[in-house]
């Protein structure tokens, strides 16, 4: 792994004597716990009706644009069937996308990707093909998180067309919450973190879950500027020399 | 109903410590060697911490400090020890344990930081790390907190006794898991603690000071 990332800082530092000065972009974290209980089942079957998970959301995004980048995540949570007493999971890794940047720190990111999901007893393990749309959006006190995913499930019949509100895709999960905390423009980076709360909603297996979600959320960027610039122009005299 | 009640009662209690230990610096009549450890800077500073060694031999006024990524002497590392933010006191041994804890970390610590520093990873290893095996080589029952991520570092798969020597422990980069007696139960999803302290008791969550419920001692 240390091997993979040093070749790969070695091979855009011979592209480019001074690579990082091309690039810019940033990342955010979730710590989410999210607690849900099934409110409509459009199957009649016996699966779960209260479900918790744990887990974090690391994502990112870079470019050379100020405002369209490369994204790429990974979300991991796990906890369980709280009326099944089952241990359950839903982990994806995102490493297609693209993000379009808002303000000083906000941004839009558009991924797709690969993932796995399951519950013991409660609903059968499958790989999912999801496609997220994240938004992270103010940088004072208050930042807006959405998020809205919808996966195509590949085995588990059981899964299959198991989203009633869209017929184009098998799961549907999304989650809108409001951050109150803290920004920083430490170092010239504007960054920010905080608790937030916010609700959440999915369709899985022909039931409907809606719950609550809390959580921990950093997010740092670096400052968006207009790079086709020559440096003189963006940062005086005192670059250049 | 039960999934909001599991959720409102993190949410009341989160970033709580209750009997927090003092920062009052003993007093020099006897050799003290304290764990500190120090939140990075912001806006990283709820979910990651940084470890330190404080050691002050009977009669002296200065701290002499292990860690890695810095050392030296200070006069107070008990309240300040810039960068880092929010210093807690995980232990302190004082008398003649304090000797023993005194004189194996002077051996021990500037090896492990050496490799380490050359080693410098994330999650591991590196400075939790270095105050885990600090810990475990000199024999020092303590925890750094679940907010030191690094400090379950073993490598690509690892097994032994917990730094609070009461316990045991099995590690990959990926997984991996504690259980002992003063550990409690605890669980690691890529280095992402989560579990149950049995004594002092306490929720353990990779945030804040890394628990929810009484200060761990």
């Amino acid at each position: 792994m240390r091997g993979a990332v040093i070749l790969v800082l070695l091979a855009t530092r011979v592209a480019s004597a001074r690579p990082f000065d091309d690039f810019q972009g940033g990342s955010w974290l979730h710590y989410e716990l999210a607690g849900l209980h099934g409110v409509g089942d459009a199957r009649g079957s016996a699966g779960a009706r209260d479900l918790v998970l744990a887990g974090f959301r690391l994502h990112g995004f870079v470019g050379t644009s100020s405002t369209i980048g490369f994204h790429v995540g990974l979300d991991a949570a796990a906890g369980g069937t709280l009326d099944a007493g089952g241990f359950a999971y839903d982990v994806a890794l995102f490493p297609v996308g693209v993000s379009a940047r808002f303000g000083r720190t906000g941004v839009i990111t558009l991924g797709a990707g690969v993932g796995a999901s399951g519950a013991t007893g409660t609903l059968d393990d499958a790989v999912v093909l999801p496609l997220e749309l994240n938004a992270e959006l103010g940088g004072g006190r208050l930042r807006l998180l959405a998020r809205a995913r919808t996966s195509y499930v590949a085995g588990a019949d059981s899964r299959q067309s198991a989203a009633p509100s869209i017929p184009f895709a098998d799961e549907l999960d999304a989650m809108v919450g409001l951050r109150v905390g803290r920004h920083f423009e430490d170092h010239g980076f504007p960054s920010g973190n905080g608790y937030f709360v916010g609700v959440s909603y999915r369709e899985l297996a022909g039931t409907r879950f809606a719950g609550l979600v809390i959580g921990y959320s950093i997010d740092i960027a670096t400052p968006r500027e207009d790079r086709s610039r020559p440096p003189e122009d963006r940062y005086g005299c005192a670059a250049c020399e | 109903m039960r999934a909001v009640v599991l959720l409102a009662l993190p949410l009341v209690a989160t970033g709580c410590i209750v009997a927090k230990q003092s920062l009052a610096m003993p007093g020099n009549d006897q050799t003290t060697v304290a764990l500190l450890t120090g939140a990075l800077g912001r806006p990283i500073d709820g979910i990651a911490r940084h470890p330190w060694f404080a050691v002050r031999h009977k009669g002296e006024t200065a701290w002499r400090v292990y860690e890695v990524g810095g050392s030296g002497t200070e006069a107070d590392p008990f309240h300040q020890h810039p960068p880092y933010l929010e210093p807690i006191l995980h232990a302190v041994w004082r008398g003649e344990p304090g000797e023993r804890a005194a004189a194996c970390i002077a051996k021990v610590a500037p090896g492990v930081k050496q490799q380490i520093e050359r080693d410098y990873f994330f999650p591991g290893p590196n400075s939790n790390t270095f105050g885990d095996v600090v810990l475990r080589r000199c024999k020092l029952a303590a925890s750094l907190p679940a907010t030191s991520i690094g400090k379950d570092w073993r490598g690509l798969v690892g097994a032994g006794i917990s730094s609070e020597r009461t316990g045991v422990q099995l590690e990959t980069p990926i997984l991996g898991f504690k259980i002992g007696l003063r550990e409690g139960i605890e669980i690691h999803v890529l280095h992402l603690s989560f579990g149950i302290d049995l004594w002092p008791p306490a929720i353990i969550v990779p945030l804040g000071p890394g628990r929810i419920g009484f200060a761990d001692r």
